[in-house]
């Protein structure tokens, strides 16, 4: 916005609110780089857009990312019985969920498992890249969508429970029982990542404005 | 918020600094080491499993019975070493393809002559096997190969291997003609104790003949050797023939199963264990496999004129009541010159088990059969016939003998075929039959009624006579005692006449019995006289001496 004369956000008028007590406090003067700003009444850190905030967001993706392979291709919980022990990959259950004739499941847990975390990790990479060309492409949209991803973040972790269930609850002792396997650890540490990573994107960063000399990024 | 209502706002309240913080970390975020952390942990994650992961072979099977992609395991000695990952159809669609992931751990065993095999519950002789497979499903059992060439396509074998590698002990091949109960994993028993087991057989059907293939166990293959008898121990065998019943039991897992036991002979036992692979006959039981061996037999017919009820088909024949071979076919004959049906026997006959016999009987000569041949002819010029006869009267058995019935006219063994034929005698029952029948059809004619009837008809008129009789008998017999009364009287009188002493015969008779006395005396006194003196006949009696008188004696002349 080049003729933003008007006032509209709170960097324009370097005026900082502060998340934790609600104080508003606002930047007379210029200061120098590598010092960050903190609320006067409860030394809560503040800024306007988040510091490295994209940085964050991207090494979380990066990782989640590498994280997503072996929490699928790994099996991420064995059964065992008397008869010696299965593994379970998540796409090998869904599966035996749709040759066992139960589609219904098998979508449930195909959407909840592998389309979630998926289009979680694609969302958040369009967000990161857009923020970072400083797009000002469909802004409303990208909002909603962040705030999508932020809703929808910890139902991904519906199959880490049910497994920590199924291990703690299923135990025969000799006879049988649920193990997690290292797929399952991997597949948590998807989820947490994405929802790390979409964490520490700062939605503010859909809004770029035209540079101004107070600040350097 | 639109700028009319903030214009008319009254203006914010002055609002303090927020405090300037010097940052100490000036390089790049710490947060990268969240990803450098989660490459190393995906990067260690898939290289373990990367490294666990041994070779993938395939492996050829008829059906996918029971294979499961993804779940059916691949065990070595009961370890899972691998597991199927895909069951596809090949592309001729004649068989199934396995793709089978292996562990690391053994990614040596997929080498040349490595086996594989689909185990699933199988019930067969030797018990129930892979039972836990009903529940866990079927598994691919492997045998590891010692090849050192590495091999990826297999194609698995149908049945589990009979001989694991490794397994010590030595594999034997049998010959039979009757596979009987055996089946494969039937035991090898020796002295009843399972020792080895049936691991197949085929059937050549070129030279019609049956090859079953066992396994003796370690350390027991060394009772094997060349002339170690292997017969077929299959469960119970009841045999009822002329001697009687005989039932022989083995145990009880091979009465359910069958089985193969074998034994050597008396004095073999020195002898060195039999090599691997060695061919054996396999005998139909235990009698037959410790006789001693026959040699070639020779074939001969028997001809008889009677009804052969109860001479079966391997009945024995007896030279003298020893059993030197056996019936083998029966048939019946038209005789059109004698308008009569003979029975034509046909019978194998082991001229070795003559034994002795034939070594001094017989002729020398090249040809076996021909020599045989000879000796028996000589046989029946001296009189050996066969006869037919029943050796158990209770199941009406009937056996062969080959005797020398005293009294028979001459006959010769008839070579003009190719079986010499026996000449025969009709059998001892069957001698006996036709008079029994003769003897039962004369007191058949014996008119019975008649007699009984005509028995009747006397008796009641001898009653009848006699009824009529009794009072003139009556009468007769008070006569009769009238008539020895008086005879009695009779003789008492006589009696009292002739023997009382007072009876005047009695007195006539003394008197003359005196007179008899006096006469003999005086009879007596002439021949002393005359013996003295003899010459008194011819002079007379000289002049009495003179003597002085005396009183004289009264004269007694």
């Amino acid at each position: 916005m080049s003729e933003a004369s008007s006032l509209q956000t709170g960097s324009q008028m370097r005026l900082y609110g502060c998340p934790t007590c609600g104080r508003v406090s606002q930047l007379l003067h210029a200061v120098p780089d590598g010092t960050f700003l903190q609320c006067p009444r409860c030394a809560t850190p503040l800024y306007h857009e988040r510091p490295r905030s994209l940085q964050r967001t991207w090494a979380y993706l990066i990782a989640a990312t590498v994280l997503y392979i072996p929490a699928n291709l790994l099996p991420i919980m064995s059964t065992s019985n008397v008869f010696g022990e299965t593994l379970h990959t998540i796409l090998g259950g869904i599966e035996e969920l749709r040759t066992g004739g139960d589609w219904l499941l098998a979508v449930i847990v195909f959407i909840a498992s592998i389309a979630v975390p998926l289009l979680k990790i694609g969302a958040l990479l369009v967000l990161v890249i857009t923020a970072q060309r400083r797009s000002r492409w469909k802004q409303v949209e990208r909002a909603q969508l962040y705030r999508m991803i932020e809703a929808v973040g910890h139902w991904s972790m519906l199959d880490v429970f049910v497994v920590v269930l199924l291990v703690g609850t299923i135990r025969f002792g000799p006879l049988g029982g649920v193990m997690p396997q290292p797929g399952l650890l991997a597949f948590g540490a998807v989820v947490v990542l994405t929802m790390l990573a979409a964490g520490s994107f700062d939605p503010r960063l859909i809004w770029p404005e035209e540079k101004d000399d107070t600040r350097h990024p | 918020m639109s700028e009319d209502t903030l214009g008319s706002a009254p203006p914010p309240p002055p609002v303090t600094p927020p405090t300037p913080v010097t940052r100490k970390w000036h390089g790049p975020s710490l947060v990268w080491l969240v990803p450098i952390v989660a490459l190393a942990v995906g990067v260690a994650l898939l290289i373990r499993a990367v490294l666990s992961t041994g070779p993938q072979v395939t492996i050829d099977f008829h059906s996918a019975n029971g294979l499961r992609p993804g779940k059916t395991e691949v065990r070595y000695k009961e370890v899972v070493v691998g597991r199927v990952e895909a069951v596809t159809l090949s592309e001729k669609r004649d068989h199934v393809q396995a793709t089978v992931r292996l562990d690391r751990s053994v990614s040596n065993i997929a080498v040349e002559d490595t086996r594989f095999w689909v185990v699933r519950p199988r019930i067969d002789t030797a018990g129930v096997s892979g039972i836990e497979t009903l529940f866990s499903g079927a598994y691919i059992g492997v045998d590891a190969g010692e090849s050192t060439k590495q091999r990826r396509h297999f194609t698995g074998l149908e049945n589990p291997p009979f001989v694991l590698r490794g397994e010590p002990g030595r594999g034997f091949v049998l010959r039979t003609d009757d596979l009987g109960s055996l089946d494969v994993g039937s035991p090898i028993l020796y002295k009843r104790n399972r020792v080895g087991r049936v691991v197949g057989y085929n059937l050549d059907p070129l030279i019609d003949e049956l090859s079953v293939q066992i396994f003796i166990e370690a350390p027991y293959d060394k009772l094997v050797n060349p002339q170690t008898r292997f017969w077929n121990a299959s469960g119970v065998e009841v045999s009822l023939n002329s001697s009687g019943l005989r039932v022989d039991t083995q145990t009880l897992a091979s009465v359910i199963s069958g089985g193969i036991s074998f034994e050597r002979p008396q004095g073999t036992q020195g002898l060195p264990p039999a090599s691997d692979g060695t061919r054996f006959n396999l005998f139909p039981d235990r009698k037959a496999a410790l006789a001693p061996p026959d040699g070639p037999p020779l074939r001969v017919r028997m001809v008889f004129d009677q009804s052969v009820r109860g001479l079966d088909i391997d009945a024995p024949v007896d030279f003298l009541g020893i059993d030197i071979g056996v019936i083998k076919a029966v048939r019946l004959d038209y005789d059109g010159k004698r308008k009569r049906f003979p029975v034509e026997v046909e019978a194998e006959i082991y001229p070795t088990r003559l034994g002795a016999v034939r070594n001094s009987l017989r002729q020398e000569g090249d040809d076996e059969t021909r020599r045989d041949t000879t000796l028996l002819q000589r046989l029946v010029q001296s009189g050996l016939r066969a006869q037919a006869r029943t050796g158990n009267l209770l199941t009406g058995q009937m056996y062969v003998a080959l005797d020398f019935p005293g009294k028979v006219s001459k006959a010769e063994l008839d070579t003009s075929t190719a079986i010499p034929a026996i000449p025969t005698v009709p059998g001892t029952l069957a001698d006996v039959q036709p008079q029994i029948a003769e003897i039962v059809a004369k007191v058949n004619k014996v008119p019975f009624d008649e007699i009984g009837r005509n028995l009747n008809e006397t008796l009641s008129q001898a009653n009848k006579a006699i009824s009529q009789l009794r009072p003139e008998a009556q009468a007769s017999l008070a006569e009769v005692r009238r008539t020895l009364q008086s005879v009695q009287e009779t003789l008492q009188r006589a009696d009292r006449s002739l023997f009382d002493p007072s009876a005047p015969i009695q007195r006539n008779a003394e008197q003359t019995l005196v007179d008899l006395q006096r006469a003999a005396q005086s009879l007596r006194v002439l021949t002393d006289y005359l013996q003295r003196h003899p010459e008194s006949l011819l002079r007379g009696k000289p002049d009495d001496a003179k003597i002085p008188a005396s009183p004289a004696s009264p004269e007694r002349r």
